[in-house]
């Protein structure tokens, strides 16, 4: 770089979107990477933090928006997605992040995921997939894979894992895309790239659970076999070929963006709007408004 | 790790603004460990990262001030996105009952990790100046893993039995 020609820098550095509560994750947890990347996206993408609206549900990794100087929303287990989407609805400018664990999003709020993928608000929803209930110390969550043992599977798990990848593109998220904190800045650079895309986008974060995963789930194991899509030369324009590539969710490790609609359809913000512009012209007057009910 | 660095057309002055900016991840991470030690209750590795906080401090401070005398006025153009994670230990190798020698080889991992870039930055870099001085940081990382390595040698063996093995999962407060 020429220190002749300054580049403009950053509005916003990471560091703004770091407020003053301290994390209680365990030392080792996956959702200290995550959280580094959220600051350092939200600083690329330049929204200052009373623009910015961080709702979650319940879990460990639900914690995350009281750690950012967004106004942030802990609320209800399975319901963040809902919550977010009224949030969307009623503040249309708003920049709104969605963000929980994978119990949160695919077990207690899983039939929430389905119809905001069909709604398309222009949300972004970052599921930090640990594969188990650790908050509520280890039990099977609906990543799980099969075999795995825990406090509620003390032989082994005998079911199969729902694959989130699958589930949202199968849906027809138009967005989707993997991280892990073991590549903070391919992380980084994901959750930018989601919350700058028009609509509802979706990022799994393979975020480990130090407590309760194995060795083999931890950010040291994933940076040895993580493989970037780039790598494999994958088009994400093509749903199907993303499609192949989720199938192999829970044996390889796939970072970076699956699927990216290069024809965004309209958000249901903007429908909304539209449908309420179009409304508002054949509206009465407000004053008008208790005459016609009562002539009716 | 580096993000849209371009390292061939790095001045004096963004090198050292660069190197400023590795030091003070670093200590904004040691910061962070500390914190999450005292949380968690383990005051003897919580004390050590402090102590990584005013090493690293203290290397901030001897940049920044050689960067003043040197360029004065010249506004910095190398930013905190530029970089991620180059001297700063993994989030990942933190346990909340680890000892002051896992606490010492997480540090010689960053250690390490800051002489990897360094030494990768070299074959990028092409103006002899900047060329020297990141030599001079690479050596110096080098010396820091060295003296790392010899507080770990001073250390007691680890026990068969580590607290990991008998405590319940970590509680924060």
């Amino acid at each position: 770089m020429k220190s002749s020609a300054a580049p403009a820098l950053p509005v916003f550095q990471a560091k703004d979107f770091k407020s003053d509560l301290k994390p209680i994750w365990c030392p080792g947890c996956g959702d200290f990477g995550v959280l580094q990347a959220i600051y350092r996206a939200l600083a690329a993408v330049g929204r200052p933090p009373h623009e910015i609206a961080f709702v979650s549900g319940i879990g460990c990794s639900s914690r995350i928006p009281g750690y950012t100087t967004a106004y942030g929303f802990n609320s209800v287990h399975g319901r963040a997605l809902p919550i977010a989407q009224g949030i969307k609805l009623a503040n249309p400018d708003l920049l709104v992040l969605v963000a929980g664990g994978d119990g949160d999003g695919f077990s207690i709020g899983g039939g929430h995921v389905p119809h905001t993928i069909r709604r398309n608000p222009d949300i972004t929803y970052i599921v930090m997939d640990n594969q188990i209930y650790g908050l509520t110390k280890g039990q099977l969550s609906p990543t799980s894979p099969r075999g795995l043992k825990t406090v509620t599977s003390e032989y082994g798990s005998v079911e199969a894992p729902v694959n989130p990848l699958l589930y949202v593109l199968a849906y027809g998220a138009n967005f989707v895309a993997q991280g892990t904190p073991a590549d903070m800045a391919g992380l980084s650079e994901v959750i930018e790239e989601a919350i700058r895309y028009p609509g509802f986008s979706f990022v799994n974060v393979q975020s480990p659970c130090v407590t309760f995963g194995g060795e083999e789930a931890q950010v040291k194991a994933h940076r040895a076999h993580m493989k970037t899509l780039k790598s494999l030369g994958h088009d994400s324009t093509d749903r199907l070929a993303a499609m192949g590539l989720a199938q192999l969710y829970g044996q390889e490790l796939h970072t970076g963006v699956f699927y990216r609609n290069p024809e965004p359809p309209p958000t249901l913000d903007a429908l909304f709007r539209e449908r309420q512009e179009t409304l508002a012209g054949k509206a009465l007057p407000r004053e008008r408004i208790l005459d016609a009910f009562i002539q009716k | 790790m580096t993000h849209r660095i371009d390292f061939s057309k790095l001045s004096v002055c963004d090198a050292l603004d660069l190197a400023i900016l590795v030091e003070e991840e670093a200590k904004d991470r040691y910061e962070e460990l500390a914190d999450q030690m005292t949380i968690h209750h383990n005051e003897e590795a919580a004390r050590f990262f402090l102590r990584m906080v005013q090493i690293e401090l203290t290397h901030e401070r001897i940049l920044t001030n050689r960067r003043r005398a040197l360029f004065p006025n010249r506004p910095c153009v190398v930013t905190r996105a530029m970089i991620f994670d180059v001297e700063a230990p993994d989030y990942g190798d933190a346990r909340a009952t680890m000892t002051v020698r896992q606490a010492l080889e997480m540090a010689l991992g960053g250690e390490t990790k800051a002489y990897e870039f360094f030494d990768r930055a070299l074959k990028e870099v092409h103006n002899p100046e900047v060329r020297d001085f990141f030599g001079q940081l690479r050596s110096e990382e080098q010396e820091h893993q060295a003296l790392v390595q010899a507080q770990i040698a001073k250390l007691p063996p680890e026990p068969v039995i580590t607290a990991e093995d008998v405590s319940d999962e970590p509680v924060a407060h």
